[in-house]
């Protein structure tokens, strides 16, 4: 038995006293993935940031960590002992490639700086490299995007390139913090498919970091899962997903699996709240000669009274532009929108405060949404006040708003910073709600949540429109909680609304439009049930999306 | 076609508000020297030496007599030829007297503008790299005295110390103490926001990628740091020439420069009208001048302006 | 000179007033009374000439001795802090008054109005702020008044610059959004969740270009720009004693240290100030 390529032992990272990662022990062997999930917070992008000694200056290292590699114990701050084993012998890729890429260097020439320092001297084999380099991440057309600057390329493009960069120096370990969460649904999974077969080609040591239950399924061997600075549970990859022992782990299982089944829908014969006909919507030039953009074109809906429409699009798609001019809050360019009887059209009324305050909205960031300087309290006042709601009845509704939604009469003396995520949707719910709205917009409201957490603030929602019988449309990029809340989905794609289906058609087998096909084959999905074998190394479990997949049904 | 167009309209707006700016100085200028009670004739005429009619016939002479629209035209167009007018105290062509002023001043602000940037520069980027908790109290240090010290005030003093007891320094002519004073405030005023931009860059994601790629530091500050920097470093060398404005007529009131800044300040208190309109329109244009380059320096060397 | 660290007296100032405050607080407190009770503390009147004691030095007679016309400087430093103090300030207040309220009817106005107004600004602003109230000052005549004016002027943009960008930055939050789909109305959103930060931003400004105003201020009366010569001010005490500064040095120093003082308390204040107003820390952004 040879000792692992790296060794991992008793990591303990504090800052101010407080423990950020309280004793991880991890090894690393040549040839196997092991996957780090856990949710915001849990230490594990510290933890791999230690494996290349690149842990932020003011975070105070216990000295009883110790960090080997090849049997060779280095500490965790022998910046120039880190350096020599930098880009050769370990790479990174990391979150967000945009940012992650020097904007003023091509990215031929910052893979030629890995080259260079891997100690390729002659220029003719660096330019060489470069191009087989970019051409085994798969990136077409090599030798001129080399030349190309990092904001002329895309998302996907750009995190293949730091891949690239990453392995032009041969390393044997490869730690890949959150590589595709930047990324749209759609290329996430051709990223994913792309670090397994460049581990198994390779043979590469490879860290993934996720909080993502499937992308650690689809390329860890093994995982371990994080909770508070700690390593809860270990195991191979398929034991730990379908068998969770830990309860952390179970609960993070669970919600994951819960929103795999999808409810049945209900029939749509339910009054009309809201139609769209038609509608378009344009940003007006931002630039002298530039020309205007159409975001929204002829798009088509109607919300019903306790109905939930899901609207599923990845960024830039024009979802939630659509969301805001179904609440008023632009006026579309062409078509009409009737709300709640109040027709809106191009160069019309704006819409009446009284109707205004029946249709509301939730946003996706409720840090934003919620004024930093007033308690949730007097947040919740607001729309009460503007109702006409006397100040001595304000108090009553307000707790019976924050007890509908989960949260205390407490609550109301805080203010947002010292609230969780969670905590801080419900009450942006609580709030919206106080206007007693019949229509109720949720825009991307999960997305920055942590998964069992998205659960939660799914039931809620579920559970407060079977209680006020509110329409409600629910914009969102992930296909799981769009379907599983929604009576009808809608998918949108550059503007468009490309395909209309009930959630449970909602399949491979069912949908006919292309983009929509190419979304759902793209969805990586844990294998909750799958087989518990013992992996060898170089044999991803994924289901890799073929030619044959994207093609319609028929 | 439309791609070209694309890539020019921003130079051309970059060109086009200068000489709006330019412009609007001008207008600013002229319409300021009208407010002033009593024109050029009438400063002739205190002295004693014109008669009524002599004041007429020289009013029309100067066409100080026509619509100010008219008078303003007549004025710009001169001024495009390089024709500022006469001083009236001297009678020499203003022209003239800032060409042997400005010499003094040119040398002055290049030097006190290169002292300036080197100091600040070195400072924050030794402050960055070393993370030296002395280099980064230098910085306060140096940001606390340019807001709370005036450049006389530090001017008095160095003249006291270094000429006076110390002997060390003529106490007029000499350009060593007031480029080190100017240099220092200069260099107070950007060196905190010039640090602080090249921490946060210091911890950006793209300087972490280049030390997980296990790059030498001296690689990482020349390539990945430094041009992080380059769009902040030349707005602040903006400000660092309006405060060199300032530092320009003290200094060389204090320190007996014969540059434009004293040519300005004896002419206001001569009440030498042209040449105080001159002598603020080549101060406040090459200004106008200087931003609009570093405008265009920053678009031609960040690739993410130009496509 | 011992200069405590900016970063670090932010950090005392979060737990409470740090003794730098409190000295620069202190200190500005004695020169504001110095130049209140000017009239009554002052030994002699400051423009007295006694000619048979010229450039004296410091004594029991003269405390701070007196200058080349036998004018004693202790009473020229007390009469000259309220000129000195009311022009500084009085600049400050016409500036701020000018720029927020220039700011606040363009944004108020709409687009368009915005657009055009602070081109304006823009326009005024390419002028170096010493080269503008220096013109100012030339074309209103001599006197307080005119540098107050041309200080007001000079230094007006910042706070109409600080008006635009907190507008900007708060009009996009989804909060704001969300006010406006309760039935908020302009004036709404502008008393609940623009004001705080108007405020809070515009006394910052404030803060932080007052010691600003003050500096420029003693620069133009050094040069012999500000107010009438029989109004003793510091900026002009230095002027009129540089051309003894080899004989009588103490004369030049009296007001050389107490332009010092004062813009070095003004400075440390209006940090305390900015920190303590720092929307950030407010927001408790900084917990993320």
């Amino acid at each position: 038995m040879t000792a692992p390529l790296l060794s991992l032992r008793n990591l303990i990272i504090s800052a101010g006293g407080r423990r950020l990662v309280d004793g991880v022990s991890l090894d690393l062997e040549a040839g196997r993935t092991l996957a780090v999930i856990g949710e915001s917070g849990s230490g594990k992008s510290l933890t791999g940031l230690s494996l290349l000694g690149l842990l932020p200056d003011g975070l105070e290292v216990d000295p009883a960590t110790r960090i080997a590699v090849d049997g060779r114990v280095l500490a965790p701050r022998d910046e120039r002992g880190w350096r020599a084993l930098r880009g050769r012998r370990i790479a990174m890729v990391f979150q967000d490639p945009m940012a992650c890429l020097n904007p003023f260097m091509r990215v031929g020439e910052q893979i030629e700086e890995t080259l260079r320092r891997a100690g390729i001297a002659a220029p003719a084999e660096r330019r060489q490299r470069i191009v087989s380099g970019l051409a085994e991440v798969e990136l077409p057309d090599p030798a001129a995007l080399a030349t190309r600057y990092p904001h002329q390329l895309s998302g996907g493009q750009q995190q293949r390139v730091m891949i690239a960069m990453a392995l032009a120096g041969e390393p044997d370990l490869l730690v890949a913090d959150e590589p595709t969460s930047a990324l749209d649904a759609s290329v996430q999974a051709d990223i994913v498919a792309l670090l397994a077969r460049l581990q198994a080609n390779r043979r590469l040591a490879l860290l993934i970091i996720t909080h993502d239950l499937a992308v650690a399924g689809a390329l860890g061997h093994s995982i371990a899962v994080m909770q508070h600075g700690r390593i809860v549970e270990t195991g191979p990859a398929a034991e730990v997903i379908s068998r969770p022992r830990d309860p952390y782990t179970a609960r993070l299982v669970g919600a994951r699996r819960r929103l795999a089944d999808v409810p049945a829908a209900q029939t749509m014969a339910r009054p009309v709240a809201v139609t769209a006909e038609a509608v378009c919507v344009d940003y007006a030039a931002r630039r002298l000669f530039g020309t205007s953009f159409r975001a929204v074109h002829g798009a088509s809906l109607s919300l019903l009274a306790g109905r939930t429409v899901g609207l599923l699009g990845e960024s830039g798609s024009g979802k939630s532009t659509l969301a805001a001019t179904l609440a008023g809050l632009r006026a579309p360019s062409a078509g009409r929108i009737r709300l709640l009887g109040h027709v809106i059209e191009p160069g019309g009324r704006p819409l009446p405060g009284a109707l205004r305050r029946r249709c509301q909205m939730v946003f996706q960031n409720p840090y934003g949404a919620l004024n930093p300087r007033l308690t949730i309290g007097r947040a919740l006042a607001e729309p009460l006040a503007l109702a006409g709601v006397p100040a001595s009845a304000q108090a009553a509704r307000i707790v019976a708003g924050l007890h509908e939604v989960g949260l205390d009469a407490d609550h109301a003396m805080r203010y947002p910073h010292q609230l969780s995520g969670g905590q801080r949707q419900r009450a942006c719910i609580a709030r919206a709600l106080l206007c007693e709205p019949e229509v109720l917009i949720c825009d991307e409201v999960i997305s920055a949540l942590d998964m069992t957490v998205k659960v939660q603030i799914l039931d809620l929602l579920k559970r407060l429109q079977a209680e006020r019988g509110f329409a409600m449309l629910f914009v969102g990029h992930d296909i799981e909680a769009v379907r599983w809340i929604s009576d009808e989905v809608l998918v949108m794609h550059q503007g468009r609304i490309v395909e209309r289906c009930r959630p449970e058609q909602l399949d491979l087998s069912a949908v006919r439009d292309p983009y929509t096909r190419r979304l759902l084959s793209a969805r990586l999905m844990p294998e909750f049930d799958g087989a518990i074998v013992e992996k060898t190394g170089g044999e991803p479990r994924l289901h890799v999306a073929t030619a044959a997949d994207c093609l319609p049904a028929w | 076609m439309t791609n070209l167009l694309h890539r020019l309209a921003p130079l051309a707006f970059t060109l086009a508000r200068m000489l709006a700016q330019a412009a609007g100085i001008v207008v600013i200028v002229f319409l300021l020297a009208r407010l002033i009670p009593g024109d050029a004739v009438d400063v002739k005429g205190l002295e004693g030496d014109l008669t009524a009619a002599q004041q007429v016939e020289l009013r029309h002479q100067l066409g100080l007599d026509r619509p100010v629209v008219e008078q303003l035209a007549g004025w710009s167009w001169r001024l495009l030829n390089g024709d500022f007018g006469a001083s009236i105290r001297f009678g020499r062509p203003v022209s003239a007297m800032l060409a042997t002023a400005l010499p003094t001043t040119l040398l002055f602000t290049a030097l006190s503008f290169s002292f300036a940037l080197l100091l600040a520069l070195g400072v924050a980027v030794s402050a960055v790299t070393t993370g030296h908790r002395g280099l980064r109290g230098l910085v306060d240090v140096l940001n606390v005295w340019s807001i709370a010290l005036p450049t006389f005030c530090v001017g008095v003093v160095g003249i006291l110390v270094f000429s006076i007891w110390l002997g060390w320094l003529p106490v007029l002519g000499s350009m060593v103490l007031p480029v080190i004073i100017i240099g220092i405030d200069s260099a107070g005023l950007i060196v905190k926001p010039l640090h602080e931009e090249l921490r946060e860059a210091a911890t950006s994601a793209h300087v972490r990628t280049a030390r997980a790629k296990g790059l030498a530091p001296s690689r990482i500050a020349l390539r990945h740091l430094l041009p992080t920097a380059v769009p902040v470093m030349l707005a602040l060398s903006g400000l660092v020439l309006t405060s060199l404005v300032a530092g320009t007529l003290t200094m060389e009131v204090l320190f007996g420069l014969p540059g434009v800044g004293s040519l300005l300040l004896n002419a206001i208190h001569g009440r030498d009208y042209p040449v105080i309109q001159a002598a603020i329109l080549v101060i406040a244009i090459a200004l106008v001048i200087i931003n609009a380059a570093t405008d265009l320096l920053h678009r031609l060397i960040d690739p993410r302006m130009t496509s | 000179m011992s200069l405590a660290l900016p970063s670090e007296a932010g950090e005392s100032v979060r737990r409470g007033l740090s003794p730098r405050t409190v000295i620069a607080a202190l200190v500005l407190a004695a020169i504001v009374a110095l130049a209140l009770a000017a009239p009554l503390v002052a030994p002699f009147d400051p423009l007295d000439q006694d000619l048979l004691a010229l450039n004296q030095p410091p004594g029991p007679e003269h405390w701070l001795g007196t200058d080349h016309m036998g004018r004693d400087v202790f009473s020229r430093l007390a009469m000259g802090a309220r000129t000195t103090l009311m022009v500084g300030f009085g600049g400050a207040l016409v500036a701020f008054v000018l720029g927020a309220g220039f700011g606040l009817v363009a944004l108020s106005l709409g687009r368009v109005a915005e657009t055009v107004m602070f081109a304006l600004i823009d326009l005024v602003r390419a002028m170096p702020d010493v080269l503008l109230a220096l013109l100012l000052i030339v074309a209103l005549g001599a006197g307080a008044q005119p540098v107050v004016i041309a200080l007001g002027v000079a230094f007006a943009p910042f706070f109409a610059y600080v008006a635009r960008a907190t507008f900007h930055r708060e009009a996009v939050k989804d909060y704001v959004t969300a006010a406006r789909l309760f039935g908020g109305g302009k004036l709404h959103v502008l008393r609940l969740h623009l004001a705080p930060n108007l405020v809070g931003g515009l006394v910052t400004q404030a803060a932080i270009l007052l010691p600003r105003c003050v500096v420029t201020e003693s620069v133009l009366s050094f040069l012999g720009l500000g107010s009438s010569p029989d109004e003793p001010t510091w900026g002009r005490m230095v002027a009129d004693a540089s051309r003894y500064i080899e004989t009588s040095p103490h004369v030049i120093l009296a007001p050389v240290i107490a332009i010092i003082l004062l813009t070095l308390s003004l400075s440390i204040l209006g940090e305390a100030v900015r920190r303590h107003l720092d929307p950030l820390r407010a927001a408790g952004e900084a917990t993320l």
